[in-house]
């Protein structure tokens, strides 16, 4: 019975946690449409702050702590100035969203720089020795996190019922335009809200540091919580938030300790899962639901990116001529390697770009394909002694079947909900990865995977493997070229726009997205098994949710709806830090800061860029009101 | 001879207000007809009942005889009827002549498969409906532009384009919302010439119009709404000196 009662006490201080969290995801959705993934990289970066004056500097506990929540407050305004609150104003929801989880990777990559990756600890804030109560014992520590959550949430309460500023927050939320005409500066709230929220985050990280160790990719978990809590209490419902996040916080405890502690978080996702099929507005319904089609139409304008046949031929072939000649050159093997692991990936990309580019599809959660693809195929070549062409088969097909599966939950679904649900999937099969070890080795990774081969032919060296991606890749390129020139690339086009409109035209719009998500995790799937064949081992973090983030900022930074924009995200993000060893540890950073800036700056994105300019340069080939057609959708 | 389209006691609400008003009227097959009224009537809420857009929350609606109750919209595009948007609505990203391929989805007969390897086969199919595009785009006057991005077009032109998409789509039956806003006098003298043309090929037209002179010259049949009610139905000739009809825009203007 005690053993019961202290699960439950540690289950409310984590729920605590994550309701902090869900509360900063609630307030920022409430006042801009958007759900801010960054959110969960606050707490990482108040205890990083605190650690730096608290444990290095000497300095009072009290003034540690208040001097972290508002440097991070500080970074938090500059960040949301730059780069969020500009981005809710001009770029698609769903763009802003992935915007968002570029700025979690850069909060990430930051952490990295000044933390290194080693874990860290707080020490308690007043002492090691636990309270008793009864037979209880409960650390001080549980004590200030629950009080300080408590009074925080007492205050934001307080902020947003009780004062003026609180009412015209709550003005934005309710119509931002209607706020607007009462002259309250809708710029300014969101930027408060995303302030708040960062200080939110950095109180509860703080809080926690000392119960629970962090270190600098934490902040991802805490989203995922956050995220989870939230959409079981209803997304931007301040008391769902609450209870979404004690009821998580409880189940993942007994889970842990009734089930395993690997497959704490496989039945939060499956809880969620449940609950986005079941009641996808949460338990708790908030308000007017706003913004929730998959492109804001006003929003949706891009650049028109075409190049005609021939050109687009002829960059294709200079392209692919250089590419065979490479291995012929005199280059270190790590180059060579790295080459092999772009191309690999930008097959998963590709798949990512009819989904995402072409289809308007948000998905958080490519690398689960990946994943399913690498192990299933792994795993029947190795355990089962499957010849690996077969195992890649078998591994495209269980893929296409969880595709379908997903598209179950997710063809109810729109906008946000459908986004957060492939970052379920993803996260979901995460945690399988880790937790399933007898079949897939759990975190310690799957050793002893053959080389590819086909029939006796063995793919057992590094130019072997590359020509074997850049032959796949051509080969890919070309078909979906084909498909994307045609009526099916158009269909997906027109779902992408305007899926009304298409309806209306006969467009089965449900189909076509079904189609495009089969597709995008088929190729996921080759690209994870060829990934796996490539190093003859596979863990969990090699296709974990992080991965899937960056194939999202490789496919914009390359260019969406481009197809051959993705190879050259993937080689900038691939090939620099093994070019640059000194840029490894500033990878993350990067990966995250150029995918928000490209995002901000050059929505085209790398190939789109090139393939514009190319198509002005020699502008006379068409119609002058062509290319000026072009010079003008591009702005 | 069945009607092409029968609608029966349609209402629609949106809370306290009754866009639609327990209107019933038919559409011979063959035949074009114009929904006329002064702003806010409900006209484009009508179209948006027909379609299922939002669907009537009373009476019925079939066309050629097939209830369209709960259909999806593009099962009602596979049955042929086909409309166009009061705000033109093509598809950004696209240059004109994809927007105007992209009607003709419901047509492919090759599987997307077969589009990627470019079998014989999938490349006839797009010679045949590229040509056919390009045919109705010239018609239109849209040709020097096939290329732009569709968005860049002037809004009447990108209304007119509208229309060469629905006819991409080989509809039954065409449902218009305003195609001529946004069009000069010739440019309207031209899709009059259209309208007929594309009626006499054999495909019934509804179509929603202020422009009282297009209305008048091409309409065999005039529908009249006010405030969701339908106050009049007639040939031109009859509905120009209804009384009722004259109230309706005098009312609405004074
Ligand atoms: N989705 C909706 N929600 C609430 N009210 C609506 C909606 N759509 C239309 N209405 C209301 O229904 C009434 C009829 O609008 P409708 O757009 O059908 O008029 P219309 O005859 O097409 O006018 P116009 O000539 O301006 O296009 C208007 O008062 C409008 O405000
Ligand atoms: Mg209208």
């Amino acid at each position: 019975m005690s053993s019961f009662i202290q699960i439950l006490i540690g289950g409310l201080l984590q729920g605590g946690v994550f309701a902090a969290v869900a509360l900063g995801f609630s307030l920022v959705y409430r006042v801009t449409g958007v759900i801010n993934l960054s959110q969960g990289a606050f707490c990482v970066l108040g205890a990083m702050a605190m650690y730096y004056f608290e444990v290095a500097f000497h300095w009072p506990t009290a003034l540690a702590a208040v001097l972290s929540v508002l440097s991070v407050a500080a970074f938090g305004v500059a960040v949301g100035a730059a780069t969020f609150v500009p981005a809710v104003a001009r770029l698609p929801v769903s763009s802003t969203l992935v915007l968002t989880a570029g700025l979690l990777t850069f909060f990430e990559g930051v952490a990295l720089i000044v933390w290194g990756n080693q874990p860290y600890a707080l020490p308690p804030f007043s002492g090691q020795a636990p309270v008793a109560v009864g037979p209880l014992r409960i650390p001080t520590q549980g004590l200030w996190l629950a009080g300080g959550i408590a009074a925080m949430i007492a205050a934001l309460w307080l902020l947003v019922n009780r004062t003026a500023l609180g009412r015209a927050l709550q003005a934005c939320a309710d119509n931002a335009m209607a706020a607007r005409l009462m002259g309250i500066d809708t710029r300014r709230m969101m930027l408060l809200s995303f302030t708040l929220a960062a200080a939110i985050g950095a109180t509860s990280g703080l809080l926690v540091a000392p119960i629970t160790s962090l270190q600098f990719d934490s902040g991802g978990f805490f989203t995922t919580s956050g995220f989870i809590a939230v959409a079981i209490g209803g997304m931007g419902s301040f008391a769902g938030s609450i209870v979404g996040g004690l009821v998580l916080g409880i189940a993942e405890q007994f889970a842990a300790y009734y089930v395993s502690s690997l497959f704490a978080n496989t039945l939060a996702l499956l809880l969620l899962m449940f609950m986005l099929l079941w009641r996808p507005q949460g338990l708790f319904a908030s308000g007017p639901v706003r913004r929730l089609d998959v492109r804001a139409d006003s929003l949706v304008h891009r650049a028109l990116v075409r190049l005609s046949g021939r050109r687009a031929l002829a960059v294709g072939v200079t392209l692919l001529i250089v590419l065979v000649a490479i291995p012929q050159l005199p280059l270190p093997n790590d180059v060579l390697s790295s080459l092999t692991i772009s191309l690999i990936l930008f097959i998963a990309v590709l798949g990512l770009d009819v989904l995402m580019g072409w289809t308007g599809q948000v998905s958080l959660g490519q690398a689960g394909f990946m994943a399913v693809g690498g192990y299933a195929a792994a795993i029947l070549s190795t355990t089962y002694e499957w010849p690996p062409l077969a195992g890649v088969l078998a591994a495209m097909a269980i893929s296409v079947v969880c595709a379908l599966a997903l598209s179950m939950v997710t063809g109810r679904l729109r906008g946000h909900y459908l986004a957060l649900a492939t970052l379920t999937f993803g996260l979901l099969i995460d945690s399988l990865t880790v937790g399933l070890v007898d079949l897939t080795g759990g975190p310690s990774g799957l050793v002893g995977i053959p080389s590819f081969a086909v029939g006796a032919f063995e793919f057992d060296t590094t130019e072997r493997m590359f020509y074997l991606a850049l032959g796949l890749s051509a080969v890919l390129v070309l078909l979906l070229e084909g498909g994307m020139r045609s009526q099916f690339g158009r269909a997906l086009q027109a779902v992408r726009s305007d899926q009304l409109a298409a309806a209306a035209l006969g467009v089965n719009v449900g189909w076509i997205k079904v189609s495009a998500l089969c597709i995008s995790a088929a190729l996921a799937s080759l690209a994870g098994s060829l990934y796996a064949f490539n190093f003859h081992f596979l863990s969990p973090e090699m296709v974990a949710t992080p991965r899937s983030f960056e194939m999202i900022a490789m496919l914009v930074l390359g260019g969406e709806g481009t197809l051959l924009g993705g190879l050259f995200g993937a080689l900038v993000l691939t090939l620099l830090p093994t070019l640059v060893q000194s840029l490894a540890l500033y990878k993350t950073a990067t990966t995250g800061a150029l995918l928000v800036a490209t995002f901000l700056f050059m929505p085209e994105g790398l190939f789109g860029r090139f393939a514009i300019w190319l198509s002005r340069l020699g502008g006379a080939g068409r119609t002058r009101s062509s290319g000026a057609a072009i010079e003008t959708t591009a702005q | 001879m069945t009607p092409a389209l029968d609608i029966r006691n349609v209402s629609r609400r949106f809370g306290g207000l009754l866009a639609v008003d327990d209107v019933s009227f038919s559409v011979a097959q063959g035949g074009l007809s114009a929904l006329i009224g002064p702003n806010g009537a409900g006209k484009t809420t009508l179209f948006n009942c027909v379609t299922n857009l939002f669907p009537p929350t009373a009476g019925s609606v079939r066309f050629f005889g097939q209830p369209l109750a709960r259909l999806d919209g593009h099962r009602i595009a596979e049955l042929g009827l086909v409309r166009t948007f009061q705000t033109a609505r093509v598809f950004p990203g696209m240059t004109v002549l994809e927007n105007a391929l992209c009607g003709a989805q419901m047509h492919v007969r090759t599987s997307p498969l077969a589009q990627m390897f470019r079998t014989p086969g999938a490349r006839s199919e797009e010679r045949r409906l590229r040509d056919k595009a390009e045919a109705l785009l010239d018609l239109i006057g849209l040709t020097p532009f096939s290329d732009a991005a569709a968005t860049d077009l002037p809004m009447g032109a990108q209304k007119n384009l509208e229309v060469v998409r629905a006819l991409m789509s080989r509809p039954r039956m065409l449902l218009l919302d305003e195609p001529a806003a946004g069009l000069n006098d010739s440019e309207t003298a031209d899709l009059a010439a259209l309208l007929t043309a594309i009626r006499d090929v054999g495909i019934t037209i509804m179509v929603v119009e202020h422009n009282m002179s297009l209305v008048m010259g091409i309409a065999d049949q005039v529908i009249v709404l006010d405030a969701g009610k339908c106050v009049a139905i007639g040939a031109p000739a009859a509905i120009q000196s209804d009384p009722k009809v004259i109230n309706a825009y005098v009312g609405s203007d004074g």
